[in-house]
């Protein structure tokens, strides 16, 4: 599972990018997160392809004047603030957060779909977006 | 021993050769204990004022206690940032050494001659700072889920809709409370592991309910030789605030009762889970579960299996019967024999209203106007503008509510140029029964963001109907407002 972000710019609103890519490619895609404002626009999608294949979206969408960021890091967990509770594991939808066996918390960067349940239930106010 | 390791020890060897062995056990627990505070003594100013308010990082402290000392509690919610500030948090950051800021209003008195101050301390700068809580370490507390069809921020944590997460709380098997369940070692005066130093259990807690394995414990101890690391400040998400409160008690295993107590496995310690979408102190309880089902992080629920959680850490909790236990061995703390045991029975009551609250019944209109779903979009259009109404409940022929129009819905009738009331009325109704307290109706509404609810039986028949507009009397400067 790759994760991209896909930031449009003016000239590129207004054009099913993505869904011309997704038909020259024939690689289904998870839309993740979509905002557009009147002179930009960004979508994070979830691609399960690979490697190869995704560098063929990569400089597709570039060819077409998307700016493409692929995601690394999703969350900042800050593990001196983490007391290993829990109170984020079992409302995550996709059971991203684990614990490990010496109870330390397990985050699956590849499972998380950026919902925020965890920021919001973390009582110690460990969990943030990383970007 | 710790507690964890006393268990094995027991199911090796049998309780009684392991209590043979063993003279004490160690107990921990870190969770969220909300009936939490500290007492404060700031000193004298020059010239001196006698606060009867009291903010520290614009979290109100109680005043009211002589000139100089106040009580800040856990839950406090702080005047500037709402639910991600409280009085936990500022607990917190004095355990940390930072700076508070301290703001008082006093009123003028010969003695007093000052009204107002405003200066910045930290716990050095305090005379006295005790940590005074007076509920601590239930024994065991429920589990929770949500059957309703929304997520519920609750204080135990984020409760997915339809039922599909559990959350719970307590160490289980280390949790001190229940390693000595009948109270035969732990009373006034046991010297304990608190928030990081050495604390005193001073009495049971409020609240404390032992014959159902609800008891509790009321603690004090020096805040001043505690670690943030055991005391933390938290954000229970739209609920409030509170403090995470690091708890281990010693239980000298003094005879064969308090052994077979001590060795108590998570498998034998149950609690219930309750369905917390029941805004009401009767929650109904979907099943009983032991606290080694809840660890394993799954549990079944009718015939699915869902997600668990704690919201206590038991890492944390661990670390602290640990801690204990190297004190206990390296000589450094003490066990103190109590001077009064806790009681093993107590009362405990709710709150009988006794003024009379308005329900339902009392602001539902019951000269109800509703429509058939044969009708004509136009019938009820009509109807609409004749009775000076906004919603027209739909029923069957046996007076049973099967949807509801409003007048938004006719206009978009109109506009889809539409005449069927099946296609534009909303078919999943939320209502409302004739006993329910308005509070509850009131919060329903705006869960849900609608204007009118109609009113049914248990067969559900419609019976009247309640409007925001019939309950915006209600809605007067003395409610509570919520705070964000």
């Amino acid at each position: 599972m790759v994760k991209l972000r896909l930031i449009y710019n003016h000239k590129s609103l207004g054009k099913p990018i993505l869904a011309e890519v997704i038909l020259k490619t024939g690689i289904p895609m998870n839309i993740l997160e979509a905002t557009v404002s009147p002179i930009s626009g960004e979508i994070l999608v979830d691609i399960d392809a690979p490697r190869e294949k995704i560098d063929n979206i990569i400089s597709l969408l570039e060819d077409l004047g998307v700016n493409v960021k692929e995601i690394t890091q999703i969350l900042e967990i800050d593990v001196n603030r983490c007391t290993s509770c829990g109170a984020c594991i079992s409302p995550c939808p996709t059971h991203a957060l684990t614990l490990n066996q010496d109870l330390t918390l397990n985050f699956d960067e590849k499972k998380c779909v950026r919902c925020g349940i965890c920021v919001d239930a973390c009582p110690m106010r460990a969990i943030r977006f990383a970007y | 021993m710790t507690a964890d390791e006393f268990v094995e020890y027991a199911k090796t060897y049998g309780v009684e050769a392991a209590a043979k062995e063993v003279d004490v056990v160690t107990t921990g627990t870190f969770g969220a204990m909300c009936s939490s505070g500290v007492f404060l003594n700031f000193g004298h100013s020059d010239p001196p004022i006698k606060m009867h308010k009291c903010w520290l990082n614009d979290v109100p402290a109680y005043g009211n206690i002589a000139a100089v000392d106040v009580y800040l509690g856990a839950t406090a919610l702080s005047e500037t940032r709402g639910l991600e500030y409280g009085g936990g948090h500022v607990i917190e950051d004095f355990v940390s050494g930072k700076e508070i800021e301290l703001r008082g209003e006093g009123f003028v008195t010969d003695c007093y001659p000052r009204s107002y101050i405003e200066t910045t301390i930290t716990i050095d700068d305090l005379n006295q700072a005790i940590l005074l809580n007076p509920r601590n370490v239930y024994q065991r507390y429920n589990a929770a889920t949500n059957t309703t069809d929304r997520v519920l921020y609750t204080y135990m944590g984020t409760l997915l809709p339809h039922a599909e997460n559990v959350n719970y709380s307590g160490s289980g098997q280390l949790n001190p409370l229940y390693k000595d369940k009948n109270f035969e070692t732990i009373g006034i005066g046991t010297r304990i592991f608190l928030g990081g130093g050495v604390g005193y259990i001073i009495g049971e807690g409020t609240q404390h309910n032992p014959q159902n394995q609800f008891g509790t414990i009321m603690v004090r101890g020096n805040l001043k030789h505690m670690n943030p690391k055991y005391l933390k400040g938290a954000t229970i998400h739209k609920y409030g605030v509170s403090l995470y409160v690091g708890v281990g008690i010693p239980i000298p295993l003094i005879n064969m009762r308090v052994a077979e107590s001590a060795a108590l496995s998570d498998e034998e310690i149950f609690t219930d889970i309750v369905d917390y979408g029941v805004p009401s102190s009767k929650r109904p309880s979907l099943r009983k579960v032991s606290y080694a089902e809840l660890k394993s992080g799954k549990v079944v629920l009718d015939d699915k299996t869902v997600p668990c959680s704690s919201l206590s850490s038991l890492k944390v909790a661990r670390e602290i019967a640990e801690t204990l236990k190297k004190w206990i061995e390296e000589g450094l703390f003490f066990l103190s024999k109590p001077v009064e045991l806790l009681p093993d029975y107590m009362e405990f009551k709710p709150l009988r209203v006794r003024r009379y609250e308005p329900r339902v019944k009392d602001v539902m209109v019951t000269n109800i106007i509703t429509a058939k779903v044969t009708d004509d979009v136009k019938v009820v259009a009509k109807l609409i503008v004749k009775h000076n109404i906004d919603h027209v409940p739909i029923v069957d022929d046996e007076g049973r509510l099967v949807g509801i129009v409003t007048s938004w819905d006719i206009a978009k009738a109109v506009a889809k140029d539409s005449r069927s009331l099946n296609e534009i009325m909303t078919k999943k109704v939320i209502t409302a029964s004739i006993g329910e307290p308005l509070d509850v109706v009131i919060k329903r509404l705006s869960d849900h963001k609608i204007s009118g609810l109609p009113v049914v039986d248990e067969s559900n028949r419609i019976i009247g109907m309640v409007t925001t507009d019939d309950l915006a009397k209600f809605l007067g400067s003395r409610r509570g407002k919520v705070p964000w």
